[in-house]
Formats: C-alpha cells, structure tokens, sequence
C-alpha cells in the first residue's frame, strides 16, 4: 500500500495547479487521488500549508454551508420499500395480487369444509388454479388499473421484458399457494392445473399485443367460466379439460401461446 | 467528544456517508474536512473562476447533506468519494450552462514535455505504462476532450459545455483520441 | 472511474433535425387529431401553441412514442418513431412530462423519480446523484422525502418535471408544464428551460401565450391538427394588428394566424 503513493513533491505541484505537469501524470494522479485517502489527506496538508488560496475557500465555503445545513429540511432516510421490489412489481398489483391469496384460502376452505355437492368431483381449486394467476397479469400491464401507465409507457423498459418480469412475480405469488394447497388437499396433480394455468397465461400476454393484456385477461376469464366452471358445476364432475390425459393438449396450446408472445415481442412497447 | 471525533477518524468515507444519511453533523464535519481541499483543487484546476468553483462546492456538499440516504440505500455501493466527484462534475456543468458567458476554462496546459520522475512511477501503474505513454503523445486538443469523458465521466453534452466546444467537435476529437491511443498502444 | 462513453454515443450525429415529420397522421380515438403535419424541429425552445382540442396532446404523445402514428413520416433524434420497432435506445434519450399523469401515491418524490430513472435505464450507479439534481432543478429539494400524495398540485408538477429530465433527454416533451405552478414558480420554470433549450431539443405545448413569449425561441401554432405557423415568437407578434383581439402583440398575432387558418366549417 504505501509504495504505492505520490510523491508529496507532486501532490504540491498538483495542489498550487502548476500548468507545466505532465498530462499523464496529472491523469494518474487524479485517479489515484479518489481512490486513495492517504494521499487526500496529504493533499489536504499540502492545500493548508502551501495555498492559501484554496484553503480559504474551503474555509469559506464551510461557513456559507452552515445555514443552508440548518435549514435544509431532512426526513429520515427512510426507505419504504427496497429498489428491487418496485423492478418486479408496481403497487397497482398489489391488490391483485392480495386477491389471489384470498382466492387461493377460499378455495382450500370450500375443499375443506365447503358442502361437497357444490361441484361435485371436482375440486374448487382445480377450477380456479388455471385462471388464478391473470388477475394479476391484467394488472401488471393495464391503462386502467396502474395509475403510471402513461408515464410507463414512454419509457425504454416498456414492451416485453417488464411485463415478463411482472407475470413472472405474479406467478411466484400464485403457483406456490397452489401447488401447496393441491398437496394439502390432494385433489389434483400439479401437472393437472399447472399446465393450463401457464397456457392461460401465455395466451393472455400474447393477445395482450392485440388488444391490451387486462382485457385479453377479462375475456379469458370469461371464456373459461363460460366453458368448464359452468358446466363443472351444473354436472358435478371433472371437465374433460382438466383429465390428465388431455395434457399434451395444454403442452401444445402452451408452445402455442409463448411462441405468440416471441413473435410479437416489439408489439409490447406501444398500446 | 473527543473519543467520538477519534471513532469518525477512524471511518472511511462510506461510513462516514452512512452516517450523514442518519443525519449526523459530525460525521458530515468529518467527510468535508477530508475531501474538500481535494474537491477544490480538482475543480479549481477546471474553473478559473474561483466564485463558480465556490458555488459547485457549496451545491455539492449540499446535495451529499439531503441525498446521502440515497447513496447509502442504493445497493450498487461503490465508492463516496468517486460519487461525490460525479455530483460535482455536473454541477460545474450545470454552473457553465447557467452563465452564457462563463469564465474561459483553464487551457490545457500547453507544453507537457516534461519527463515525469523517477518517484512517479509508481503512478503510472494506475494508468498503465503504455497508457501513459500514448496519453502524453495525444494532442492536447484531444486529451482534454478525452479526460473530460473517461477521467470526469462526462457525456458527450456536459463535455461540450465545460470545454465550449460544439458537440459535434467533441466527438470528432473523442473519436480521433481513441483512435490514437489504440494506435499508440499497440 | 469507469469510461461512461462508449462508441454508440461519440458516433456522429446523422440527423439535422431532432423531430421531422412529413405528412405525419396520428389518430385519437375516432378522430385524426394530427392530419398531415410536417415539421422540423432542431435543438432550441419551441413552444406548441394553439386552440383547446387542435391536437397539441396527440402530437407530444405520439413524439414520445406513447402513440404509434396512423399514417405519414416521424423521425426522432435520427431513428424512425413510426410502425412496430424497437424504440428502447431511442426512448432512453427522451423525456416524456404528461398533460395528465398518475403516479403511486405513497411513493415518496425521490421513489417515483429513482423509479422513472430505473425504467429510463439511467445506469445504476448514476441513479442517486441524477434524481438529486433532477429534484434540486426543479425546487423540491426540501420535499424529496415526503410522499406524492403530500404534495399540492403545483408540487406534482414539478416532481412529474424532475422525472422527465433526470435521464438528461436530447429530446423533452412537455404537455401543459405550468399548468398549477404559482407565478414564482413559473418563473422559475421558464429559466429552467432556456437553461435545457440550450443543448436539449425542447417541446412545450401550452395554452398560456406568455409562456411561449417569455420562455421559447421558437413558435409553433398548430391548429386542426396542421401547422399553421413556425418561426420565431417577433414574427407571430408583428402578424397581429390591433384589429385582432389579444392583450399583447403575441396574442394578437395568434388571433390573426388562427383566424386566417380556419377552414370553412372549422369546429372551434
């Protein structure tokens, strides 16, 4: 460390801004100077005892700070949330995603103790799990639900890579409840929900691109009520979707949808 | 309070900042008295006008007493002293853009034929050899443009302003610096 | 002390004008807000002026790539603004402040600036002492750590400006700036933008005619989503005789151009 210094020689020079130093010299002993506090304090020594100049200065500039210190407001430095909490999530989502939670308990409570005529066979929780995960999708990326839209949209994180990161978040508050509460419950394999939770999903994103990914998100959800809550209930048995032998199904529908949403990546950053 | 000022000796500038993040006068007494002789000079070999030089210190410590919580909360760390530069390098800028007709910058010094010491070599180590050599043959027209970019971290605008160049002229000269410098180090 | 330049920034400006537009057509809603417009604007203040409805928001949106236009030519800072690309370079050099914007309420100034400049990809280690200077340029300060759903309407303003330039645009699009800013701060303001007008190309629309004499090189009168009038705010004030109605010459001048602009069976 300490052979590593500069010669005080040279810090004088360098403290009375001699013009005839050696440019590189001046280059390197600037950088050295940031990164090395010794020579700083030397330097400070140097200023003290050889330029009264700057010495003054500093002088004078401390005593001009001192009021504007004072009266400088400062709230703690608090911070309320940590900066990679706002790269993944914005507060819109935050209600959406507390809605999924709620879901996710109500349903295990239905399978529990719920009247079990209410869908017969099939659990409550195999009904919701594939569509579950969109509300918050719809959230993340919504003129009307995110109060920052507008101010989003122009910036160069808008398109395809924040409203990944976004579902991505969503899904991590999603699939573990379910894939807890389908071990709790043991009504359903994860494959079972899982693979069509995920299609969902991607089909949401990839017809987000055409016409906004909260109101794909909506008629997705529409359409599945529609199509198997609806019958699941009136009938009493598992919808012929969700049997396990339909999975290649869901497994195709799924390359289906992702391989949408690559096709029309750059269609995100505007809407 | 004595044992108290020797505890702040014995602190590097990150704590120090730290502290002035809670809000800790003595430690910001500390951090001034250590760096702003160094701010100074490095300014002052910037500005001949020691009125703007004065009013960039005074933003700058400013700015380091409301925004240390800032430094200190963000997770990219790095080093105060190096941020507190960055904080003063676009004031001065700022300073430049606010005066039309500002002070003329210190012209880079003319003649630097001077064959650095013995002693000083050791200094070339953080530039490197060859790099040292390549920065002593480069046109002082170049080399100004060239440290106010890579030594100052500067861009491309703020650099136009503090030389009062058109922002054209500076990337032709950055450009050409590269350039030379690679051919010089090869 | 990293090299914060690289090639992409010291290559050689290949564009002579900041926005140019040809024929530009952007559609809001139903209506073509923007039909046919050319315009070229360089570095400079300029203030879009012009009649309540006469498309001044769709324009700025569609200049901050908010908007994908409908028909015509939009190039901006060189790279073309127009159809499905990727805009992320581009929008990382623009600064974008809304006629109306929403923001988290319980963010605090600093969050909701630090968070803009996360999204405009400010580098990480510059974040801190960027949003610090954005909030001191703009007067806030004293309020950086209180949270937005403190501030009264003015002070939101200027937070929503502190965002737009922290990323230190080449291209600021300003809807309705001063819009709740009290008169102090209004002067405030306007120095702050022959301050960036320097070397930033600034576009402020405004309804106020004083703003645009106070603080802008350059006007641009824009009505039925056409030019009607670009060129320095002296000629728009000797345009206006006293025939027209107006409290000053420039507001004089802008009666005159819009009367004589206006098309048979113009809607304003």
């Amino acid at each position: 460390m300490s052979a590593d210094h500069a010669s005080m020689r040279l810090i004088d020079e360098y403290a009375r801004g001699d013009t005839t130093m050696a440019a590189d010299t001046v280059w390197a002993l600037e950088a050295h100077l940031e990164t090395c506090a010794t020579c700083r304090g030397r330097l400070s020594t140097a200023v003290e005892t050889g330029v009264p100049g700057i010495a003054a200065l500093v002088d004078t500039v401390r005593a001009g700070l001192e009021p504007q210190l004072d009266a400088a407001v400062r709230a703690p430095a608090r911070r309320y949330r940590p900066r990679w909490v706002s790269a993944w999530m914005t507060p819109a989502m935050a209600p959406w995603l507390a809605m999924i939670v709620t879901v996710v308990v109500v349903a295990l409570v239905l399978d529990v103790a719920g009247p079990p005529s209410l869908f017969g066979d099939a659990s409550p929780v195999l009904l919701v799990a594939p569509v579950l995960p969109l509300c918050g999708v719809a959230a993340s990326w919504s003129r009307g639900l995110d109060p920052m839209y507008e101010l989003t949209a122009s910036t160069a994180r808008a398109g395809l890579p924040l409203l990944l990161r976004r579902t991505t978040a969503v899904l991590l508050v999603a699939l573990p409840g379910l894939l807890v509460e389908g071990w709790l419950t043991g009504a359903m394999t994860a494959a079972q929900w899982l693979l069509p939770s995920l299609v969902f999903t991607s089909t949401a994103l990839a017809l987000g691109s055409v016409v906004g990914v909260s109101r794909a998100a909506a008629a997705l959800v529409a359409v599945w009520g529609a199509v198997i809550v609806g019958p699941a209930w009136a009938t009493g048995r598992v919808p012929l979707a969700l049997e396990p032998d339909r999975l290649p199904l869901w497994g195709l529908l799924l390359a289906l949808g992702v391989g949408a949403v690559i096709a029309r990546r750059n269609a995100y950053s505007t809407l | 309070m004595r044992s108290r000022r020797r505890a702040l000796d014995q602190l590097d500038e990150e704590r120090l900042l730290r502290l002035v993040a809670k809000g800790d006068r003595g430690a910001f007494d500390e951090l001034y008295r250590r760096t702003s002789p160094w701010l100074a000079v490095r300014l002052r070999r910037r500005c001949a006008d020691e009125q703007i030089v004065a009013e960039v210190m005074q933003e700058t410590y400013l700015a380091v007493w409301r925004a240390a919580g800032a430094f200190a909360g963000s997770a990219v760390g790095g080093s105060a002293v190096g941020w507190l530069w960055t904080i003063a390098a676009r004031r001065l800028v700022d300073a430049f853009r606010r005066r039309a007709h500002h002070a003329e910058p210190p012209v880079a010094a003319a003649g630097s034929a001077v064959v650095p010491a013995a002693e000083d070599e050791v200094l070339a180590r953080t530039v490197g050899g060859d790099v040292g050599d390549a920065l002593r043959q480069l046109a002082p027209e170049l080399r100004q443009v060239l440290q106010a970019m890579v030594l100052d971290g500067l861009s491309v605008r703020e650099t136009a302003i503090l030389l009062k160049l058109p922002e054209g002229t500076v990337k032709t000269r950055a450009r050409r610096a590269r350039i030379a410098m690679r051919e010089a180090m090869a | 002390m990293t090299p914060t330049t690289s090639a992409v920034d010291t290559a050689p400006k290949t564009y002579a004008w900041e926005v140019r537009a040809a024929g530009l057509r952007v559609r809001a809603g139903r209506k073509m807000a923007v039909d046919g417009l050319d315009l070229s604007l360089g570095t400079g203040t300029h203030g879009l002026l012009g009649p309540n409805g006469a498309g001044k928001t769709t324009l700025i949106r569609a200049l901050a790539t908010v908007l994908r236009p409908a028909g015509g030519e939009l190039e901006l800072l060189g790279s073309s603004a127009g159809g499905i690309g990727d805009h992320r370079a581009l929008r990382r050099r623009i600064g974008y402040l809304p006629q109306e914007f929403g923001y988290y309420k319980r963010f605090t100034v600093r969050e909701f600036v630090e968070y803009m400049a996360w999204l405009k990809e400010v580098p990480k280690a510059d974040i801190p002492a960027a949003v610090q200077r954005a909030v001191e340029r703009v007067g806030l300060a004293d309020r950086a750590d209180q949270r937005m759903k403190t501030l009264s309407g003015g002070m939101v303003r200027r937070a929503g400006i502190a965002q737009a330039i922290v990323n230190d645009p080449v291209l600021l699009l300003l809807d309705e700036p001063t819009v709740g800013l009290d008169p102090a701060q209004r002067l405030r303001f306007r120095e702050l933008l022959q301050e960036l007008g320097r070397d930033t190309c600034v576009v402020v629309s405004t309804h106020l005619v004083e703003d645009v004499a106070a603080a802008c090189s350059d006007v641009v009168l824009f009505a039925d989503g056409r030019l009607v009038f670009q060129g320095p705010p002296e000629v728009l004030a000797a345009a206006g005789t006293s025939e027209y109605p107006g409290d000053s010459p420039l507001e004089r001048g802008y009666s005159a151009l819009l009367s004589n602009s206006e098309r048979p069976g113009g809607t304003w």
